[in-house]
């Protein structure tokens, strides 16, 4: 019955990834990134059970560290680049055109 | 003497350069500091000239193990080849600072770690301090160009950046080789250049680490048809950097064919001599075809400083030991004539605001001393005897018939070559009636006759009484030729392209 | 075999002191204190006199020599030594080089004499005098030097010194242009020298490269490599000595200085030429083909030029032309290995073609730089001094018998003669004829019949004695040089044939009093015949005509110069236009330009992938894990 927590990791993974490509608000794009890594730590999580070890909670906790660390920065660069265009759209922020 | 001496004429100046670069003083101190470092590196060279025992070994041995794991080794030494184009560099440096009073405080250091740079390329004993040295050697010049040159100085920047960068890529390629194979062969890593001549290289790679090393140092040189960076980077270039660019560093990459690649790819050598000297002899008269078709002066002078080169890469392909000698000789030769008609020109420019020869006239009635110096530098340059451009180029195409008869007599054409557009040059510049222009041309001032004064006697007195240099160069360039008696026997077939206008000794 | 002595170096030495000190005095000094003119010209004489009175003791000590050793040698240093290669800086007196020494110093002395007057009130008169001394030093490095590179320093130094002489008054663009016309077209000859030497030097030099080793080592020179060396030596002289296919700069030489005119272009550089092939004369002799080759060169520049001359204008021009027309002759005469004829010739016509450019100088400053003989006339009476050592030098040219031309002239025809070349003594005789015309169709025109220009002709006045004094010595030597070296058959001994005898590697012909006579009496009808329609045509004063025909093409010189021009000069710099227009931008720099478009365009291609929008780089990052993630399951498995 495990197994389906897997299934439930790849899921949110997936939901995370779809945001991420399809949404175009910055705010929503960064919480599916957030839910990618949920995901990731629920999957870490599990198979630290699976495998009775407990490296998979260390990693689980600091991909949590890290992502509170990236929420501090990411939400600083959104304020800036709201700053600067007055939008959070992300189709507005394309200078890497080519 | 004391036991450094290579290392304080290698790292003086570039310390005093980096310290220029992060020291806000202002643009007087600066040229200060160049002139005394550079009098100082002077006063070393002389000293080390001195001392200088011609033993055609490397001299002034230092040798330190750096990364002992791969054999690579701080190993500095010079011999007679090498002391010719440290000298060169000594002697002619210091007379940039006195010359060209209004630079900034940034082009100043970067002439200082060129300089540095140029004396240790010629000093190393290993392939890859030298290949460092090669390195940066090319970055003031980067810098110089790029933000002192003329208007149309940043594409040029980036042909010479781009073209050198490639170049010193494959000759790093070819060098990782040689130390490859040195491991294999002999089950030690080293890098010392002098042990790369026991290597027995053939086979197809070899000839691939061969043209690595061969392209890296023609288009330094530069050689037929690598040349096609030189015009536009001697052109915008300011004055000194051109300066640079001639009269020295180009002779870094004549020091590396002999240096590399005549001792280590003996075989591949003598099989390919041929095309280079036909490459050399074609680009002496391509440069020299073009130089005639010139407005510019500056721009002429450097298709003439092309030309010129040409034929001393010659010399070095010829593999006799007159052709060696006499290229090594017109090494510093032409450094002493064409480096001084470079800044001739830059004066010119400075005073006229033009580099168009048709805007001139008359300046030599206007500036008799000028003129004078001018006339002494130009005539070395066409290789007239009693000045030091007979003598190597004399033994270069003696040499070159030796080599291969119709190359001699293309070689040959150098005189006619030369004289064309200098003389043209010439009267258009310095004969006929003034102008509006020419009006009020400033002779050369005490302090710019004083400072050309010893280069001009250097050029006569080469001319005249070449014999004490030319003892310190021949044990050297013999040596050359005794370390590997395989060049000499294949100069017999690479003769035999064309028998009959070979002749028979004896 | 040779005697060293420690003053043979002191005699070139002494005229390039002295254009170093003139020289910078003049560069250095002339801004500040205004030297009198007579102090550079006095200070300009003392080194060709110096040299002069050394040449005299070189003369002396060789004469008191046996005659198989007449050998003085001057080692002055080591120049260059590099493998066999091994020249010194030395100098090598012989009776060949002695009689060289002799009358360059001589002539060269007078001349410098001759300037001091000649050069009054030109603001570059310093210039002039360091010029002239430099030549002579050259030209004496020339003479003394004891190994072809020596000799060749000399060789390019009186190049030099003619360069920057005829371009002396350099504001006039046309003086500059003959001044780069000589350099150039020497310099091509020059080229032949040089590798002359180098193929001499590979097949022979290995054991010394001096010319007494060279003349020792010499029988080991093959067929083929003494030919080729033979002829790429020639060429030098060609250069140097105004020689079919080369002789084109010597009439635009004429724009220097009149005094230049004759010391450099008449009377001793442009005579380099044959003294070098007779100093090779041991290389040379035994080269026969390479011997026709330059006679007929020699005689056909000879008969060439004498047209040339018969229709020129310019008093300075019939002179040069005349020169190349002697030059040809000299030619000939070394071309047949009568070394000593040529080298006679080349003695005698020093005397008389100085004497006669220095007469005309005289006459052009007279006449205030007028030089159209059509502008003269009748300045017979003005210039006595000027006309009688003028005709003295003309008849020594125009070969009548006693003057020097004659015997020397005389000489060379018949050794063509003797030697069986019957064409070139012909062509010989017919341009004699045509010499006597020429010379004397100016000598009329000048001196004889009314004055052209009345204004000019009064003004006109005999000149100072410090340019008439040289002249009249140099017309004593015209009258009497000849008889140095009369023949047998005039009861003379030959002494300069003899004299020149040990340098010289020659094969006199039998004397075949026949043939002497025959030889003789040819020359005195061709310069009667010449002389005659000369004083026809123009002894009662003429008008000048219209050139019309043969005369026209010939009074442009057949059009050669225009001809070089176009298949040679032309395309010279059309080559060089192309090459740096372009070759060197696209053929040349087209693969490195090509390798930069290759980045470009690929960079072209892969900008379609660089939307700008983040979600895209999200999709592609997705897709590029998600394929390495299944890249690496299938491998794993």
């Amino acid at each position: 019955m495990i197994h389906n927590y897997l299934f439930l990791s790849c899921i949110l993974f997936c939901l995370g990834i779809v945001g991420v490509i399809s949404r175009r608000n910055v705010f929503t794009v960064f919480m599916s990134i957030e839910l990618m890594l949920n995901a990731a730590n629920l999957a870490f999580v599990t198979f630290s059970r699976i495998h009775e070890s407990m490296d998979g909670h260390v990693l689980a906790m600091m991909v949590m560290a890290v992502a509170a660390a990236e929420a501090a920065l990411a939400l600083a660069v959104v304020i800036l680049l709201h700053k600067h265009k007055s939008k959070l759209d992300t189709n507005v922020f394309s200078l890497l055109k080519g | 003497m004391f036991e450094h001496v290579l290392s304080v004429i290698i790292f003086l100046p570039i310390l005093a350069g980096v310290l220029l670069l992060v020291t806000p003083v202002s643009r007087n101190i600066a040229r200060a500091t160049g002139l005394i470092i550079s009098l100082a590196t002077l006063i070393l060279s002389i000293d080390l000239y001195a001392g200088f025992a011609a033993t055609g070994h490397l001299e002034f041995v230092e040798h330190l193990p750096w990364i002992p794991s791969l054999g690579i080794s701080y190993y500095l030494g010079i011999d007679g080849i090498s002391l010719f184009i440290l000298m060169a560099a000594s002697v002619l440096l210091p007379m940039v600072y006195l010359v060209f009073t209004t630079k900034e405080r940034g082009y100043y250091a970067n002439l200082l770690i060129v300089q540095g740079a140029m004396a240790g390329a010629v000093c190393a004993g290993d392939m890859i301090l030298f290949y460092i040295f090669w390195e940066i050697m090319l970055l003031p010049v980067f810098f110089m160009l790029g933000l002192y040159g003329g208007p149309k100085r940043l594409p040029a920047t980036l042909k010479i950046t781009l073209y050198t960068i490639a170049g010193s890529l494959l000759m790093l390629a070819a060098i990782v080789y040689l130390g490859v194979s040195y491991h294999s062969q002999f089950n030690e890593w080293n890098f010392a250049i002098e042990k790369m001549a026991q290597l027995n290289l053939t086979g197809r790679v070899a000839v691939l680490a061969f043209f690595g090393f061969m392209i890296a140092f023609a288009i330094k040189i530069p050689l037929f048809p690598f040349h096609t960076w030189l015009p536009d980077a001697y052109t915008e270039a300011p004055t000194a950097t051109t300066f640079v660019l001639s009269a020295i560093m180009a002779k870094i990459g004549v020091y590396g064919v002999i240096r590399f690649v005549v001792p280590v790819f003996d075989e591949q050598f003598a099989r390919f001599a041929i095309l280079l000297a036909y490459s050399g002899v074609i680009g002496m008269m391509y440069c020299g075809l073009a130089a005639i078709a010139q407005k510019d002066f500056k721009r002429m002078l450097a298709f003439s400083s092309a030309s010129h080169m040409g034929i001393i890469a010659l010399g070095v392909f010829c593999m006799n030991v007159q052709a060696l000698t006499g290229s090594i000789y017109q090494i510093v030769a032409h450094a002493t004539s064409t480096g001084v008609l470079f800044l001739f020109a830059g004066i010119l420019e400075e005073r006229t605001q033009t580099r168009t020869i048709a805007d001139l006239g008359g300046i030599a009635s206007k500036a008799p001393i000028f003129a004078l110096f001018f006339a002494i530098a130009m005539l070395a340059s066409v290789g007239l005897p009693g000045t030091s451009g007979f003598i190597g180029e004399f033994m270069i195409i003696l040499g070159a018939v030796k080599f291969n008869a119709a190359i001699g007599v293309l070689a040959g054409t150098a005189l006619i070559i030369g004289v064309c557009y200098m003389l043209w040059m010439f009267q258009r510049v310095f004969f006929e009636k003034t102008n509006a222009v020419s009006e009020n041309f400033k002779d050369l001032s005490l302090v710019e006759g004083l400072t050309f004064l010893p280069v001009i006697i250097l050029i006569l007195v080469m001319g005249i009484y070449p014999q004490p240099f030319l003892s310190k160069i021949t044990p050297s360039a013999a040596l050359q030729f005794s370390q590997n008696a395989a060049v000499v026997a294949q100069t017999g077939t690479t003769n035999a392209l064309l028998p009959e206008l070979t002749i028979e000794q004896k | 075999m040779e005697q060293s002595v420690n003053y043979l170096g002191l005699i070139p030495l002494f005229p390039l002191l002295g254009a170093v000190v003139i020289g910078l005095l003049h560069v250095f000094a002339s801004d500040k204190v205004k030297l009198p003119e007579k102090f550079y010209g006095l200070l300009a004489c003392v080194g060709p006199v110096l040299s002069f009175i050394l040449a005299l003791k070189v003369f002396i000590a060789l004469k008191a020599l046996p005659v198989d050793s007449r050998n003085l040698s001057h080692i002055v240093f080591t120049w260059f030594s590099v493998g066999d290669l091994h020249i010194n800086m030395g100098f090598l007196a012989d009776p060949l080089s002695c009689l060289m020494l002799l009358f360059v110093t001589f002539i060269g002395s007078l001349i410098h004499i001759y300037s001091i007057g000649y050069m009054s009130g030109d603001k570059n008169y310093g210039k002039f005098f360091a010029y002239m001394n430099l030549f002579l030093g050259s030209m004496l490095v020339l003479v003394l030097g004891d190994s072809p590179v020596v000799m060749f320093v000399g060789w390019e130094g009186v190049g030099l010194c003619s360069y920057l002489l005829i371009s002396f008054y350099s504001e006039d663009r046309n003086n500059v242009l003959a001044g780069n016309k000589a350099f150039i077209v020497n310099r091509i000859g020059d080229l032949g020298f040089v590798l002359g030497m180098a193929f001499l030097f590979w097949a022979i030099g290995a054991q010394g490269f001096g010319f007494i080793a060279l003349k020792s080592h010499a029988a080991q020179l093959t067929g083929a490599t003494s030919l080729l060396v033979c002829l790429l030596l020639f060429v030098g002289a060609t250069g140097k000595s105004a020689q079919i296919p080369l002789y084109v700069w010597l009439p635009d030489a004429m724009a220097g200085p009149t005094p230049v005119s004759a010391l450099i272009h008449a009377a001793t550089m442009v005579t380099a030429g044959v003294y070098m092939v007779a100093r090779f004369s041991f290389i040379y002799a035994p080269v026969e083909l390479a011997g026709n080759i330059i006679a007929w060169v020699g005689i056909l520049t000879a008969l060439l030029a004498a047209i040339f001359g018969m229709y020129q204008d310019d008093i300075k021009k019939i002179l040069a032309y005349s020169t190349v027309s002697q030059l040809g002759y000299m030619f000939a005469g070394v071309g047949v290995a009568a070394y000593s004829a040529g080298i006679f010739h080349v003695f005698t016509h020093a005397f008389f073609k100085a004497l006669l450019f220095l007469g005309a100088g005289s006459v052009i400053y007279a006449l205030h730089h007028e030089q159209n003989i059509w502008k003269m006339g009748g300045l017979k009476s003005k210039m006595p001094k000027t006309y009688i050592t003028m005709v003295i030098g003309a008849l020594a040219l125009a070969g009548c018998p006693p003057f020097s031309g004659f015997f020397s002239k005389d000489e060379i025809l018949y050794s063509a003669l003797a030697t069986g070349h019957f064409g070139i003594w012909m062509v010989g005789v017919l341009v004699a004829g045509m010499t006597a015309f020429y010379t004397f169709r100016m000598i009329f025109l000048v001196f004889h019949g009314t004055p052209r220009d009345q204004k000019a002709f009064d003004h006109a006045q005999e000149s100072p004695n410090v340019m008439t004094v040289p002249l009249i010595i140099l017309a004593v030597g015209a009258l009497f040089a000849g008889f140095l070296n009369l023949p047998g058959i005039f009861g003379g001994s030959q002494m300069v044939s003899h004299w020149l005898a040990p340098s010289l590697t020659e094969h006199h012909p039998h004397a075949s009093l026949f043939l002497e006579i025959l030889a003789i009496g040819t020359s005195i009808l061709a310069f009667v015949i010449g002389i005659k329609i000369a004083y026809s045509k123009f002894g009662q004063g003429a008008t000048e005509p219209a050139f019309k025909g043969f005369a026209n093409f010939a009074y442009h010189k057949f059009y050669v110069d225009e001809l070089y021009n176009a298949i040679i000069v032309q395309p010279y710099k059309a080559i060089g236009a192309s090459i740096w227009k372009t070759i060197d931008p696209n053929v040349t720099d087209g693969p490195v330009k090509a390798a930069s478009k290759l980045y470009m365009t690929i960079g072209t291609a892969f900008k379609v992938f660089q939307v700008g929008y983040v979600r895209i780089y999200a999709i592609y990052m997705i897709v590029g894990l998600s394929l390495m993630t299944l890249f690496l399951s299938q491998s794993l498995n």
